[in-house]
């Protein structure tokens, strides 16, 4: 970052080692001499040229002629207004001030560089008003281009002493040097060495004390064009605390509005943002950073929003990033943060009443700092928010968000601290649990901490049980907390915890069960994009991930022990977090069903808000999960039969239509457990008890069920596509059968081919009254075909007694070929490949088979 | 139940509205919005507005000069919100005459009624520096999922923000679409609000992206097989509030006048008689008032306090 008033372009004419170069000549360089006569360039000799000044300080082209060097072929002076042209790489040509055109022809362009360099050093030293210009032909060949390389500026008038000629007469000026970098950038010098800012200030204050709109409107117009320089120091310099106020009152005025007057003074000023020091900054550079960052985030957002463009926008987004980078740098040094997360120790709450309400003030304002300055560091790059956050945890972040879930009441100081958490989470989801383990790696091995804030470190109280510990502060939160926008935001950190691509090494294990197919890499231009937010965040990063381990000398040892880490992670989920966070619809007996139905209506909309989260996660939980474990989990509780109970008359129809969806998104699952157990249990009369409410009108309620009924018809298209072509492949040649076979699990069309049989059966008089929609038409006769179709086929599924399933069974025959390849299955909604191939999971799926008949037994 | 009148009063004159009160408008506007289909019906006479951007004042002109609400049936394509500095107090009163009005205003999901382009474009922004978390932008998000896709006049006149898919090619069809989602990547509903008209002799891969361009073989083809006359639709700027093409099978209505208060366009809104007539009204950008009638310079409101 650059400091206002260094000079960044060219030094200054008057400096003092020039003085002591304005004698020296320059080196003698091979040239022809022409004249113009007659309208014909005249070749007047050859010689070597050389810059030349002499003791009464005249500079001189002088030519010595190459044959006889005694012999001047031309000695003319630097004078006047002269201007030099530079012709393409080897001429240059002028007119002298007695009319003559005269050109010089190098033999080599670094010649005429020297020579150029020459008519520089004289204009800013001895004749300022020559000038030095370029011409060259344009890229298409006709015209040529003009530079200015140097000549004298004309600078808008700094005198104490302003009026609406100087000012109209400056925005003129300011404005025509724009057209070329030489100007603006001895504008630019001018503007930062001379005060000349503070000259417009001063009189601005007149020109509204005296009430001359004229004046006022130019300044206004003169500060904007300064802006459009879009010069980083220019900006900076017009930020500090002596010149803010004038530049904002300036800008107060606006030619677009000659009627009113912005007040940004004002709001600056009395009634204006606190600057608010919860606890006190010792660094006085710091609280002026943090000043600047502020006001030229004001200037861009409030003062300047209708005017900047692009390039002035992105230039001061650019330095306040940099600002930003600086004070978040700041912040970690020194005692600052120890002192903050010292506010939450609980042994120092103080007596009286009137201090510890102080004190309670204060813990809020703490944890608004900390949100403020998490957000913040959004913007900075990924290695600098990592490192920011690890310093945050290391030194007690937690003790922090313990305070602002079980202490604090304030919902809004609770919005802020999940905020914090999902913004630590979402750039790097084991951040949290890294630093920690790294904590108790360090007490279990007695190691010294590496600075005096590790020893306050809170392992004793938080070590490997954090994880699940800030899941259960968040189900809690998310059960028990009536403000329903700290109810989103715990779900999205929820979703963001539990999702485990977040828990990914690096990729390469046999984990592949864990990615998403991601549908977010479509390419996208400027106004789409492409980036991720809540649920969908691509924001975690594995480089960081990887960058965490990058002291551990065994990787392979590190992502094995991750994996189990990650599957010890979940299984904790599900046996001690989800039951209470799905507590609500985990099926109890009938009679406590039966009450709860009873009565409260009025309680009704409240809880349906908190069960649309619910039923969301839930969906979230089977589609994302390793399915074993998620579907052991949901099939046992019976959480299935709760969704589908939602979908009933009782509920607002918001949730009713989550419920419907959440069995949607499971169906697209396309696995045979789920399948089966929903039609077994019954699980879709309630869809379509709702279609029949819905079934005559346009609304959100007939499409939802018009898009399960899609979903199941076209999987089913799909399987009587691959069906038929199967047949004709075993009809023709023969070799083509056994390579893609698939011995369990991917009997997947038939899962759906039995779900549209069973929904034609069982609600066929319905749908035949929704025989407008033709894709039902098609479920109708798709279902009466493949009934007679498999008939013949009809025998138990895969011959054991596994679930039962209340209709005849089909489509599951093992002398049905299968040869469909899986990567041809389009999914509607988000895919998870099956893993029950996996010998890692096979014990577990028995196990999980036998709960499941015990489940049924019960039953 | 809310005093939708004083509410109403409240964000004309640009007022804070309490998070709670948000909270209840946009529960009572999914419920209402439930009820419409993916493509509303709608009786004439009506009037066609195009995109507001949050230019609230803008849209009190539109009212002002087309009969407002009480007299007049509206249709908004969309893109209420982003880029203007009112995004959250245009949307608000546009569900607010939903509620006071049901058959008088029937609202049409732009592209910038999703949580991504939100979070790009301004009204994220908007909401956090208004309320200093993003409470309210999530409520409105979620009303964004319930807004209907497209709309149709009298059968005659198909109603949509960006244009046609390629992958459904009749109302029918469009019915079929579950669209209490965020907008997707691709695929019908993304098309429906992203597409535009184009000289091009077939579906063509759109600059923005996402959807498509169209020409007017698409165009002839949705007509006749939907047996519509006309599409309307939004999603661009146009210099002079409104354009026809394809020899008048489509239109661009564009109802933000002097759009990002530096464009110098001017604005239209289309009426459409029980005869189906076309009547096109012009209006300029005028200086925003306050209150009290005072000229105010729209603007950005500042972030809050700031601490360390």
């Amino acid at each position: 970052m650059s400091l206002p008033g260094t000079p960044t372009t060219s030094p200054t004419p008057m400096d003092e080692d020039i003085e002591q170069t304005v004698y020296v000549n320059t080196e003698p360089k091979r040239v022809k001499v022409y004249i113009l006569e007659n309208n014909e360039w005249k070749d007047t000799g050859t010689g070597f040229c050389i810059g030349e000044v002499d003791e009464n300080k005249l500079a001189y082209l002088v030519v010595s002629d190459e044959d006889s060097p005694t012999e001047t072929l031309l000695k003319s002076k630097l004078e006047g207004n002269i201007e030099y042209q530079r012709q393409e790489e080897t001429l240059i040509v002028w007119k002298d001030l007695g009319g003559k055109d005269i050109a010089l022809s190098f033999e080599e362009s670094m010649g005429c560089d020297a020579l150029c360099e020459f008519i520089v050093h004289v204009q800013r030293n001895i004749e300022s008003n020559i000038s030095l210009v370029t011409v060259k032909s344009s890229d298409n060949g006709l015209g040529s281009v003009h530079d200015i390389i140097t000549g004298p500026v004309t600078l808008p008038s700094n005198c104490s002493e302003q009026n609406g000629q100087t000012l109209l007469e400056a925005l003129r000026i300011l404005n025509e040097n724009t057209s070329f970098d030489f100007l603006k950038n001895e504008t630019i010098e001018f503007i930062l060495q001379s005060n000349y800012v503070d000259t417009l200030i001063s009189h601005f204050h007149k020109a509204e004390e005296e009430k001359i709109p004229k004046d006022l409107f130019l300044l206004s117009n003169i500060i904007k064009t300064l802006i459009l320089y879009n010069q980083r120091d220019i900006l900076e310099s017009m930020v500090e605390d002596d010149r803010i106020m004038g530049i904002v009152g300036i800008l107060e005025y606006d030619t677009e509005y000659p009627t009113s007057k912005a007040n940004h003074r004002k709001y600056l000023g009395s009634k204006g943002p606190n600057f608010k020091e919860v606890i006190p900054l010792e660094n006085e550079d710091l609280k002026i950073i943090m000043k600047k960052c502020f006001r030229l985030q004001f200037l861009k957002d409030v003062v300047l929003v209708r005017f900047l463009d692009d390039h002035n926008f992105n230039l001061i987004s650019e330095i306040v990033m940099d600002l930003e980078t600086c004070i978040i740098d700041f912040l970690q040094v020194g005692t600052f943060l120890d002192r903050l997360i010292e506010l939450y120790d609980t042994d120092i709450i103080p007596d009286s009443s009137v201090e510890r309400e102080k004190f309670v003030q204060k813990r809020k304002d703490g944890i608004r700092l900390l949100q403020q300055c998490v957000q913040m560091s959004i913007n900075l790059d990924a290695h600098d928010r990592s490192k920011f956050y690890k310093t945050l945890v290391r030194k007690g972040l937690f003790k922090v968000l313990d305070y602002a879930f079980h202490m604090e009441t304030d919902s809004n100081v609770r919005i802020l601290a999940t905020d914090t958490i999902i913004t630590i989470i979402e750039h790097d989801i084991l951040l949290i649990h890294n630093v920690q383990n790294e904590n108790s790696f360090k007490q279990q091995h007695k190691l010294a901490p590496d600075d005096k804030c590790s020893t306050r470190s809170n392992s004793q109280d938080y070590n490997s049980s954090t994880d699940s510990k800030l899941l259960l502060i968040l189900s809690t939160i998310l059960l028990t907390d009536k403000s329903p926008g700290l109810r989103e935001q715990v779900v999205q950190a929820l979703n963001t915890l539990l999702h485990p691509e977040g828990c990914l090494s690096n990729g390469e294990g046999s984990y592949d069960i864990m990615s998403r197919s991601n549908n977010e890499s479509k390419n996208t231009s400027e106004d789409f994009p492409n980036f991720g937010y809540g649920l969908n965040s691509d924001s975690i990063n594995l480089d960081n991930y990887n960058y965490n381990n990058e002291d551990m000398n065994n990787l392979d040892a590190t992502e094995s022990e991750s994996e189990f880490q990650i599957m010890e992670y979940f299984t904790n989920f599900y046996n001690k977090i989800a039951p209470i966070l799905f507590g609500r619809l985990i099926k109890r007996d009938a009679t406590t069903e039966m009450t709860e139905m009873n009565g409260k209506i009025k309680k009704t909309q409240k809880d349906d808000l908190l069960l649309i989260h619910l039923v969301k996660l839930v969906s979230f939980i089977c589609t994302e999960h390793d399915r074993v474990l998620s579907r052991r989990f949901i099939l046992e509780n019976g959480i299935l039969d709760s969704v589908s109970n939602l979908i009933k008359g009782n509920h607002i129809l918001q949730l009713r239509l989550t419920a419907v969806r959440c069995i949607k998104n499971i169906i697209c699952l396309d696995d045979k457990y789920y399948h089966r157990y929903m039609i077994s249990k019954n699980l879709y009369a309630p869809i379509f008890k709702l279609f029949q409410e819905n079934i005559d009108k346009n609304n959100l309620a007939n499409s939802c069920i018009q898009d399960f009924c899609r979903i199941i018809i076209m999987e089913c298209r799909i399987h009587r596509d691959d069906d038929h072509n199967r047949r004709e492949n075993s009809n023709g040649t023969c070799n083509k059968s056994s390579n893609i076979t698939k011995p369990n699990g991917n009997n997947s069309r038939t899962n759906f081919t039995i779900l549209n049989k069973y929904l034609v059966q069982t609600y066929g008089s319905i749908l035949r009254r929704a025989t407008y929609i033709p894709f039902i038409q098609d479920m109708l006769k798709f279902g009466e075909e493949s009934q007679s179709e498999h008939s013949s086929l009809e025998n138990g599924l895969e011959g054991e007694n596994d679930v039962s399933v209340n209709i005849p069974s089909d489509g599951l025959a093992s002398n049905h070929l299968e040869d469909i390849d899986m990567k041809n299955v389009k999914r509607l909604h988000s895919e998870i490949e099956h893993f029950d191939n996996d010998p890692h999971y096979s014990g577990d799926q028995l196990a999980f088979k036998k709960s499941v008949d015990q489940m049924n037994a019960s039953t | 139940m809310m005093d939708l009148d004083k509410i109403i009063a409240s964000l004309r004159e640009g007022k804070h509205i309490p998070e709670e009160t948000v909270f209840r408008l946009c529960l009572n506007s999914q419920e209402l919005l439930m009820n419409e289909g993916n493509v509303a019906q709608v009786d004439t006479p009506v009037t066609i507005c195009g995109d507001i951007h949050g230019q609230l004042h803008d849209l009190l002109t539109l009212f002002e000069k087309s009969g407002g609400v009480e007299k007049t049936r509206y249709i908004f394509l969309g893109d209420f919100v982003d880029r203007g500095f009112y995004s959250l107090e245009s949307f608000l009163l546009l569900l607010c005459y939903k509620l006071r009005y049901p058959d008088r205003v029937t609202l049409i999901r732009g592209n910038h009624e999703t949580r991504q382009i939100t979070k790009v474009y301004g009204f994220y922004d908007e909401v956090v520096r208004k309320y200093g978390n993003s409470n309210v932008w999530r409520y409105c998000c979620e009303v964004f999922d319930y807004l209907s896709l497209g709309a149709i006049i009298n059968n005659s006149i198909f109603c949509v923000h960006g244009g046609l898919s390629p992958d459904m090619t009749t109302l029918d069809e469009i019915r079929t679409i579950d669209r209490k989602q965020e907008v997707p990547h691709e695929g019908a509903m993304c098309d429906l609000l992203w597409s535009d008209p184009e000289d091009v002799d077939t579906w063509s891969l759109s600059p923005r992206g996402a959807g498509f361009l169209f020409g007017k073989q698409e165009v002839d083809q949705f007509l006749e097989k939907n047996n519509v006359e006309l599409i309307a639709r939004a999603h661009q700027l146009v210099m002079e509030g409104y354009k026809e093409m394809f020899d008048g099978g489509l239109v661009t209505v564009w109802s933000a006048p002097n759009y990002c208060y530096r464009c110098g366009n001017v604005a239209a809104v289309l009426k459409i008689d029980d005869d189906l007539n076309r009547e096109y009204t012009i209006f300029e950008a005028v200086q925003a008032q306050n209150e009290v009638g005072n000229a105010i310079i729209p603007t950005k409101k500042s972030q809050m306090d700031y601490f360390l």
